[in-house]
């Protein structure tokens, strides 16, 4: 049995849905700039990658008129929007019990930080975010707004969440559990992640730089990404724009929040993706890397791909045009995987001027035509957790 | 999957299973705390100082189930909040420092997955891990994860949990949402007190469950679960689940409740009660610990020693006895806030 991608939905730093997207990366233009929405400290002097749509520009493109909604949850529902929109699912099929939803998020609703701490500390009336914060909220309003009656869940592995979400997707129809399923996440900008990440010094004062020599940090994004996985045989009257033939997931076992120098889990991940296609001698013709930009993940993921394959395939990171997208980074950059095959079409990874030197492999460096018929993205979270996942062209 | 090993922190003395003798705690509060062992055995000095509570139950409660079980092929854990005291405590230092230099040990403890992500680091454990943050069903994904693992045949023992801290402050949170009683009642009342709101718990339990086995406490059998449904939709969800396992609902013997003294919350499991399994034993369980999101995890360890020929706690918690037998089934009902809805189903 084939599960198939048949919808896609983003919203990121480089648009606000697929086909922006898909025009900045043929540009090679990157979406990290100064902040224009995002309030804090650190507004002017970090970059970001921040989606140029207000929170009320959101409602009004989403027509909501209800209070309660975060931006985390108004981004979710731009993408998750997008995604059944584009593989033309009916009414009755996202309520049948045969269709899933499987979200993510690191934030969740905690990017409202003033109003979390006025709550949590019981200073005032309650605000009208009192019941948004958890991480599954944002998945309860996408549950109500759109009526889903099946399986339903809610992930958070740190920066691998929605990787896991397709991951997961995947085994349910695979199981027969299911016929269909949305699956993706969504994190926006927030005090909490900001903050968060500064106090372990892994931020960049410059925009990302991924596999330099240089880089000293990541990028903060926000967006959302969402894609619509169906069993190949419910979709034959859809043109499906990628097969799912493989995800490996593991735990590195080593630090709260840094990878072994061995690259343990990381490696573990892609091998145990490759394995899970069950081709033998399977050829990745391009790698979405994770490619943060820290000192840390960069070197080790190199560490891996050496490990792993005997000539490592063309590879980039496309967090140098979206920034970090913590939850959503999975599904995001599934999907930039997924245009790259469409396409035929190899887009650099920005900012990398002297490629790290202890491996003489630098990431793509200019936009290249060739042929990609699979492609491999990973997405390496804190608390060690590791996943990657394959995607191949219809066969 | 068999359950071949448990283990739980809850407001009951369930870590040293001085609670499966007969020694109950009672409670006359607005919360009903865990009772936390002395880990000093169990994790060093230096890292106990650094967690917040659901990281060191879950951490206390899955070390020895690690130590005892070496050949783990992975980690599922279910959280809804994860450690929210440290997450908050974060926070409020960003808005009193005004985003100033600050510390990230709270910011590391406070992600959800720092539990699963720890018990991989104390195991060394590299396999598969994951941990669901889905509010009152994340213990339910993650039975049905382990499920899916076992039929895929990769794996053949895992551990997988469920877990929730009362913090002050998502004590807060929920209490501005009305969810919790405004008054302190007896535990032993709690049930029958006919007014809005319910006790907010805590606790952690987990399991060692194994795709084989033939010396075990009790087997989940399957796991079904729906969010906002009608009374038609949740009937519908149930028979599914029965059918796909061939049972019907006379099989079923014994059913444990989610009953947690909430006026508002009854109707449902009145109607899995009475209109479903009229003849079944039936049970509770929050009487014992409050309510949580993750808190059918503490149902299904409680479950597992019944099913496994535990008598002394049956007094604590029976509702309806029409079979003194020991149980050979029992389903789980259970539903947080009324939103998302979850049965499990155990047997011999």
């Amino acid at each position: 049995m084939k599960v198939v991608v048949t919808g896609i939905g983003i919203v990121s730093a480089i648009g606000n849905n697929v086909a922006a997207n898909e025009t900045q990366l043929k540009l090679q233009k990157s979406g990290i700039d100064k902040a224009k929405n995002f309030k804090s400290r650190y507004t002017n002097s970090l970059n970001f990658g921040e989606v140029r749509l207000s929170d009320s520009e959101l409602k009004k493109i989403l027509h909501i008129t209800k209070k309660g909604y975060c931006r985390t949850a108004l981004l979710a529902t731009m993408a998750f929007k997008e995604a059944i929109n584009h593989s033309k699912l009916t009414k009755s099929e996202i309520e049948s019990y045969r269709t899933g939803f499987i979200s993510s998020s690191t934030v969740g609703g905690m990017c409202n930080t003033d109003e979390l701490y006025a709550d949590a500390n019981m200073k005032g009336e309650p605000s009208e975010f009192i019941k948004t914060y958890g991480g599954g909220e944002h998945t309860l309003q996408l549950i109500k707004d759109f009526n889903i009656k099946g399986f339903t869940s809610t992930i958070n592995t740190a920066c691998s969440s929605s990787a896991n979400a397709i991951m997961l997707g995947c085994r349910l129809i695979k199981a027969g559990r299911l016929d269909r399923v949305i699956v993706g996440g969504s994190d926006s900008l927030s005090k909490f992640s900001v903050n968060g990440f500064n106090s372990l010094m892994i931020l960049s004062k410059e925009p990302c730089k991924p596999f330099d020599e240089n880089r000293d940090g990541l990028t903060l994004g926000e967006g959302s990404g969402y894609l619509v996985l169906e069993r190949s045989d419910i979709a034959k009257n859809k043109k499906p724009l990628a097969e799912v033939i493989g995800y490996g997931n593991s735990n590195d076992a080593f630090h709260p929040s840094a990878t072994s120098n061995e690259a343990f889990g990381p490696t573990l991940a892609m091998q145990r993706a490759i394995e899970s296609t069950g081709i033998k001698k399977l050829n990745i013709d391009y790698i979405n890397a994770h490619g943060t930009g820290t000192p840390n993940n960069d070197i080790t993921e190199l560490f891996a791909f050496n490990k792993i394959f005997s000539k490592i395939p063309p590879y980039n990171s496309t967090k140098s045009y979206t920034g970090h997208t913590l939850a959503a980074a999975g599904a995001i950059e599934s999907i930039f995987s997924i245009l790259s095959m469409k396409n035929n079409e190899l887009y650099p990874s920005l900012n990398c001027l002297n490629p790290i030197t202890k491996f003489n492999n630098p990431p793509i460096k200019k936009k290249t035509n060739i042929t990609i018929d699979t492609v491999m993205s990973n997405s390496f979270g804190f608390g060690g957790n590791c996943t990657s996942i394959i995607f191949s062209k219809i066969k | 999957m068999f359950i071949t090993d448990l283990s739980a922190i809850s407001p009951q003395l369930t870590y040293n299973e001085n609670f499966l003798l007969g020694d109950k705690k009672s409670y006359e509060s607005t919360v009903f705390n865990a009772i936390e062992p002395d880990y000093t055995e169990l994790i060093p000095r230096n890292l106990l100082r650094r967690m917040g509570k659901a990281v060191r139950i879950g951490i206390g409660t899955g070390t020895p189930l690690i130590n005892k079980n070496s050949e783990l092929d992975g980690i599922i854990i279910g959280t809804a909040n994860g450690g929210l005291e440290d997450c908050i405590r974060f926070l409020n230092q960003i808005i009193e420092y005004n985003e100033g230099t600050l510390t990230p040990t709270n910011f590391v403890q406070s992600t959800p997955n720092a539990i699963a992500g720890q018990l991989a680091l104390i195991g060394k454990n590299r396999g598969y891990n994951i941990t669901y943050t889905n509010g009152g069903t994340s213990f339910e994904n993650a039975i049905l994860d382990g499920i899916l693992l076992f039929n895929e045949g990769n794996n053949k023992k895992l551990l997988i949990g469920g877990i929730e801290e009362i913090s002050e402050y998502n004590y807060n949170i929920d209490s501005l949402s009305n969810k919790f009683k405004k008054e302190t009642i007896k535990d032993s009342k709690l049930l029958e007190s006919n007014t809005p709101g319910t006790i907010c718990g805590e606790g952690a339990a987990l399991f060692v469950v194994e795709n084989e086995s033939n010396n075990y406490y009790a087997q989940i059998k399957d796991v079904a679960q729906i969010t906002y449904p009608s009374i038609e939709d949740l009937r519908e969800c149930l028979t599914e689940m029965l059918e796909r396992n061939n049972l019907k609902s006379t099989d079923i013997d014994s059913i444990m409740l989610g009953y947690n003294g909430d006026i508002n919350h009854n109707h449902w499991y009145e109607y899995i009660e009475n209109k479903i399994f009229k003849k079944s034993n039936s049970f509770t369980f929050k009487n014992l610990i409050g309510d949580y999101r993750t808190c059918s995890a503490f149902a299904t360890w409680l479950s597992s020693h019944i099913i496994n020929g535990e008598k002394k706690i049956l007094k604590h918690i029976s509702r309806r006895i029409n079979n003194k037998n020991t149980p050979k089934n029992i389903l789980i009902y259970n539903h947080f806030d009324t939103v998302r809805h979850g049965f499990i189903l155990l047997s011999k």
